[in-house]
């Protein structure tokens, strides 16, 4: 049995090396179906459980009259223009309402070298717990800035892409993106690096808000206003400022919670995921195809093996194992290689989403979703390589063995 | 004591045209034990068709064959295959090695459906044809006579207890043939296995004691009783 076995996987073994070049298509098929696949899966899966863990340790965001979505992208995920400003009234009658825990104002407009520059209070970094139990903590030699100088705290990917160290000084740039013409004339001093948090904070340069409202160059309701406010909520308040803001109110908009908001924005990448999903189905169809081909064709080249090794007193079930175990080589392959196609683009996407979000993805994470992609290709290729085993099975020894002409 | 015998076998093809043409009808056939026969008989004869009916490759029409007193025709598939790997050895005219393979691997391949694992004697055997520098050679980096020894060798390698070789000298020059058919004697000498060659060559059958006609013991046009008289 052992002894068949080795034979078994050397006659398999040299029937993929036989045919190469298109037992290697066949495999770069299967790999490309199942990156695709796994890619549509788990990116998106990923990119989702990262945004919904990046929420700052916020529940919900107030801001302008507007979309909750641009708000929450504005404040929590800097992404996106302000959909407008709030009056710092507004600001501290929130602050001051039963069930609110925490309120942060945030204001924004300016950016150095196209990264943001976010004006808050200090408190955030003192008080806040961005994930239930952590504080912001500024690398050694650091410190948080004090709310009326002109001292900027850098978040750890703009320090290391703007290569930012404590002691420089840089000039702010109006807008949100940078032009060289729209320098400001203040002049800001890095007091602190934070260290690397994986959420968006890491991608800003943040300064005390007094420092936008006042920049030089504003216009003056700007010293009066807010772009957003950072809540974090106790109890049920959600429901009552909801009620409050989003219903009875028409001044601004209560972004809560901000999972929920998020939840809608992934489910309105829906069509796109299907959209990959089916050109997945479609390679891996492709793919059984290939595969089919190839053992159809080797089978052809290959009928007088299998009647020599009939010959030689293989049985028709070992002639099926072949057949078979050819596929599972090709497929396993394809396997290995989807996993390595997956990898692969986990790692840029999760590059381009850290570098426009400042979210962290874990793009090597593994899981049993990973295991139950490898077992179906390989049942596929199994599947697949039926028909020709079939085939295999019955093939007639006594003609195949006849001299060749 | 027989290791072969055979009895009314009957095997007819269809033609395209659908016309049913026998071409084995053979009444009586025994070799023994350890003997050597060689059959003579015209190319396209039927003579192929007759061993891969003793081979169990085949299945006749009607009538019964029997390999050490067991009937092919009362054997499962699986247990055909086992005594095709176990007992038969087969030479083919045109070797039929496998060609993705080195000639040490053709006789593993051989040995393990016989569920041997001593590669010692693979080993042993191709350097007794001669090929102990060739054991990693695939079969097209082999010369015909070289190809040949190999196949003489697998079909050895399990030591058989019946030879089957079908015009084994069909492909080779004549220094050749002569040189393999007296190596094929050696082998099954040594092995004890009896040996049934059949060829048209005149040459290769000389050289057996026991020599038979193929269009006599075969005669699928004749009634039986014209093969009476053939006989007389």
């Amino acid at each position: 049995m052992k002894t068949n076995l080795r034979t078994l996987f050397l006659l398999c073994n040299r029937g993929v090396r036989q045919f190469a070049f298109s037992s290697f298509v066949a495999s770069l098929a299967i790999a490309m179906a199942g990156g695709l696949f796994l890619g549509t899966w788990k990116i998106k899966e990923g990119a989702q459980e990262a945004f919904n863990l990046s929420s700052g340790g916020f529940d919900a965001v107030l801001g302008a009259r507007g979309s909750k979505l641009q708000l929450i992208l504005n404040a929590v995920f800097h992404l996106e223009a302000s959909p407008g400003n709030l009056k710092w009234e507004q600001y501290e009658v929130l602050k001051n309402t039963p069930g609110v825990k925490e309120a942060y104002p945030l204001a924004v407009g300016d950016n150095f070298m196209g990264y943001r520059l976010v004006g808050t209070l200090s408190s955030l970094f003192h008080d806040h717990e961005w994930k239930e139990g952590v504080k912001y903590k500024v690398q050694s030699g650091g410190r948080y800035f004090s709310d009326n100088a002109k001292e900027a705290l850098v978040g750890n990917f703009v320090a290391n892409k703007l290569n930012l160290k404590i002691g420089d000084t840089f000039n702010p740039y109006h807008g949100l993106t940078y032009r060289e013409d729209s320098k400001h004339d203040e002049i800001y001093v890095v007091v602190g690096i934070l260290e690397a948090t994986g959420t968006p904070s890491d991608k800003v340069i943040w300064i005390p808000i007094k420092g936008i409202q006042l920049m030089e160059g504003h216009a003056s309701e700007y010293a009066t206003s807010v772009s957003a406010v950072l809540v974090k909520l106790k109890g049920a308040a959600g429901f009552t400022l909801e009620m409050k803001y989003n219903k009875q109110g028409n001044q601004a908009t209560f972004a809560w919670p901000i999972a929920a908001t998020l939840a809608q924005f992934f489910d309105r990448l829906v069509w796109f995921e299907k959209v990959l999903e089916w050109i997945a189905y479609l390679v891996g169809l492709v793919a059984g195809l290939i595969i089919l081909a190839i053992l159809r064709n080797s089978l052809n080249e290959r009928k007088r093996e299998f009647a020599i090794l009939r010959c030689l007193g293989a049985s028709r079930g070992f002639i099926i194992n072949v057949v078979l175990g050819q596929s599972l080589i090709i497929s396993m392959l394809g396997a290995l290689g989807s996993l390595l196609i997956y990898f692969i683009m986990s790692g840029v996407a999760s590059y381009f989403i850290r570098d426009q979000t400042g979210v962290l993805l874990d793009p090597f994470s593994i899981d049993f979703t990973f295991i139950y992609v490898f077992f179906v290709i390989l049942f596929l290729g199994l599947i697949s390589a039926l028909p020709p085993a079939f085939l295999a099975y019955r093939v007639d020894i006594s003609k195949n063995l006849r001299p060749l002409a | 004591m027989s290791l072969l015998r055979v009895n009314q076998l009957k095997k007819s093809y269809v033609s395209a045209d659908g016309e049913s043409t026998r071409v084995v009808d053979v009444d009586d056939f025994i070799l023994k034990d350890s003997e050597f026969c060689g059959m003579r008989g015209e190319s396209g004869s039927g003579k192929t068709t007759f061993l891969h009916l003793l081979a169990g490759i085949l299945s006749p029409d009607s009538g019964e064959i029997e390999l050490m007193g067991k009937n092919l025709r009362s054997l499962s598939h699986s247990e055909r295959d086992g005594l095709r790997a176990s007992v038969l050895g087969y030479v083919f005219q045109t070797f039929n090695l496998l060609q993705g393979f080195t000639s040490l691997e053709n006789l593993k391949i051989a040995m393990s459906f016989a569920g041997s694992t001593d590669h010692e004697i693979a080993i042993d055997l191709l350097g007794r044809v001669g090929l102990s520098k060739r054991l990693h050679y695939y079969p097209h980096q082999l010369s015909i006579g070289q190809q040949q020894r190999v196949a003489l060798a697998r079909a050895l390698v399990n030591k058989p207890k019946l030879v089957l070789a079908d015009e084994p000298t069909g492909n080779l020059d004549p220094s050749n043939a002569s040189k393999a058919i007296e190596l094929l004697h050696e082998l099954c000498l040594e092995a004890n296995s009896a040996l049934l060659v059949v060829s048209h060559d005149e040459g290769v059958i000389q050289g057996f004691d026991r020599q038979v006609d193929w269009g006599i013991i075969n005669h699928p046009a004749n009634t039986s009783e014209q093969k009476n008289l053939i006989r007389k």
